[in-house]
């Protein structure tokens, strides 16, 4: 007995939910799914065409709030990314700083 | 002895060190739970180094005190985001119960304010059912009854949206006192972070003021501009003062219209704030975008039906031989004055069913001419270039697709805020591996969440395109 195959529609939601959550696994084990999903079909069914042709047509409002996630991330990640750079320019700065400290005084640290 | 007092200075300083650095750790274990606590980690500062016999030797750090795992870019793009989110939520509420107005409710044919688009055909299906027989006085009282069925729903579709926006302007008043006592707060830490702290981070006076910036996030869009010394000023969005260092600007209301207005140094700022996020910009752009936009849409439909079928009423015959005139109008429809309030006002004034004018003019009273012309109102474009059943149901769904589009809008701001929040605890209480480990669970979420995005919509779009298949890898 084959496995129930999920809807579209929850595929999608069931995406949105996992980047909401940053659950990379998730996300992995659904690329699969969709994987998967594309090599079962048959385009010959007219009887499959047409319940693809539904379910896509139900997932189109979720896949929108996918693209709007992902979007959302995107630039999250974006942020993230720029706040790491200044971190490590304000480190490399410190770094700097201590090590022209120290040469001045000539002494030897022992902490 | 010089040496060993210094050795065991050295040493005495060295535990002295670990003790403070303890007692930071003991403080960040003991608020490990604490809303809005930041985990702060000892600084240390090496001491002057002292000399022996001509020598240089170190003497050891000092514990001089706790900064904050804080990151105030970080902390204000959570903000940010949560004053979106705060916005989208209030707007969808209120966009909700707009659209409940005009849905059926499950298994019934009527919402709570009927359902128009029933009536409207229900109405004009009326004539066309009295051309059959023009004379019956039952036919005549069924006009009358779905003209008044008609009337009534779309009156009290509009007086339930004009309810909202009253509820809505009480809503959106009490956020007022929320924010004047959250900025006054905030200028209150800012002096003391000012005073106590202004060149190292202020642990948890600062945690206390990004507190109340996350709530003050929630309720009105907000830009926070660091300045000297830990300070911080806070404008509105589209720059108002709200907080200048020590010192707050309170957001006052009036009456303007029969609206509540809001105002900052007497300037009435509320325009601004409706578009700048929060829960007032929330309310505000419902009060002032969304429940505007849906009763000048059923004031056109209410003035264009009314206007339309008492004119045609006018130009035909009454079973009592009568053809109205300016003096003595055949009105079915109460006259609305203007555009402005016909959905609101509109109710049925002919209370005398042999009124209804089914005969053309100059014809005998069994003439059906009339009543077939007011039956044809139906499909012409009387409202705004449209049929009134087509005009209605646009309405409907522009309702629907702009409630969809905010909803789609809320679940992504949320999931930003979610995504945030992760990357800030990360920051504020876990060590810097962990930290990195964040920012990798995001970029590897982002990576398998495009990946999953590309595989999805390839599928969707060959599913669409129904026989066009899109080879995927």
């Amino acid at each position: 007995m084959h496995p129930a195959k999920p809807e579209l529609k929850e595929l999608v939601v069931e995406a949105s939910r996992a980047l909401a959550r940053l659950d990379a696994t998730r996300l992995e084990e659904l690329a699969l799914s969709c994987q998967a999903l594309t090599r079962a079909r048959d385009p010959e069914d007219p009887d499959e065409r047409m319940q693809r042709m539904r379910q896509a047509r139900e997932a189109e409002a979720d896949m929108a709030v996918f693209a709007r996630v992902l979007e959302a991330t995107r630039a999250n990640l974006n942020v993230m990314n720029r706040l790491r750079a200044l971190r490590v320019v304000q480190l490399e700065y410190t770094e700097r700083q201590a090590r022209a400290g120290l040469g001045a005084e000539g002494g030897h640290g022992d902490h | 002895m010089g040496t060993i007092n210094s050795a065991l200075s050295l040493t005495k300083g060295a535990l002295d060190a670990d003790q403070a650095a303890l007692s930071v750790v003991a403080n960040n274990v003991a608020n490990a739970n604490t809303t809005g606590y930041t985990e702060e980690t000892p600084d240390w500062q090496e001491n002057q180094a002292i000399n022996v016999g001509g020598i240089q030797v170190g003497d050891g750090v000092t514990e001089t005190g706790a900064t904050s795992q804080r990151d105030r870019v970080l902390e204000e793009r959570l903000d940010q985001q949560q004053q979106l989110a705060s916005a989208s939520s209030a707007r969808l509420t209120a966009l909700n119960s707009m659209q409940a107005l005009f849905t059926p409710d499950s298994g019934s044919s009527s919402s709570t304010a009927g359902d128009i688009g029933s009536d409207i055909t229900s109405f004009f299906d009326s004539f066309s059912s009295l051309e059959s027989d023009p004379t019956d006085n039952a036919l005549r009282e069924q006009v009358l009854s779905s003209a008044s069925t008609l009337a009534g729903d779309i009156s009290s579709a509009a007086n339930s949206l004009n309810a909202q926006s009253a509820a809505l302007d009480q809503e959106a008043s009490g956020v007022v006192s929320q924010v004047n006592s959250l900025t006054g707060a905030i200028g209150q830490l800012n002096l003391e972070i000012q005073s106590i702290s202004p060149g190292a981070d202020a642990g948890t006076l600062e945690d206390q003021r990004q507190q109340d910036l996350s709530q003050l996030s929630q309720l009105i869009g907000i830009n926070q501009v660091s300045t000297e010394n830990n300070g911080l000023s806070i404008t509105t969005t589209s720059g108002q003062l709200l907080v200048s260092e020590g010192q707050s600007f309170q957001l006052s209301t009036g009456t303007v219209n029969g609206a509540t207005d809001f105002f900052l140094g007497g300037t009435d700022i509320t325009s601004q704030l409706a578009t700048g996020g929060g829960q007032l910009g929330g309310y505000l752009t419902a009060r002032e975008v969304d429940i505007p936009s849906a009763l000048g849409s059923l004031d056109q439909l209410a003035n264009s039906i009314s206007t339309s079928v008492n004119a045609q009423n006018n130009s035909g015959t009454d079973l009592d031989g009568v053809t109205g005139t300016v003096a003595n109008p055949l009105n079915i429809f109460k006259v609305p004055a203007t555009v402005a309030g016909s959905a609101a006002s509109m109710s049925v004034s002919m209370t005398d069913p042999n009124q209804i004018a089914a005969a053309g003019a100059g014809s005998g009273t069994g003439d059906n001419s009339n009543a077939v012309a007011i039956a044809s109102l139906a499909g012409q474009t009387i409202v705004n270039g449209q049929t009134p059943i087509n005009y209605y149901s646009n309405f409907v769904s522009t309702l629907g697709a702009t409630v969809s589009e905010v909803q789609t809008e809320n679940t992504a701001q949320n999931a930003s805020v979610t995504q945030l929040q992760t990357q800030n605890n990360a920051l504020s209480s876990v060590n810097l591996n962990d930290e990195a480990a964040a920012m990798s669970k995001l970029e590897s979420s982002y990576q398998a969440a495009s990946q999953v995005f590309t595989l999805l919509n390839t599928i969707m779009a060959s599913a669409l395109n129904l026989g066009e298949e899109t080879a995927v890898s």
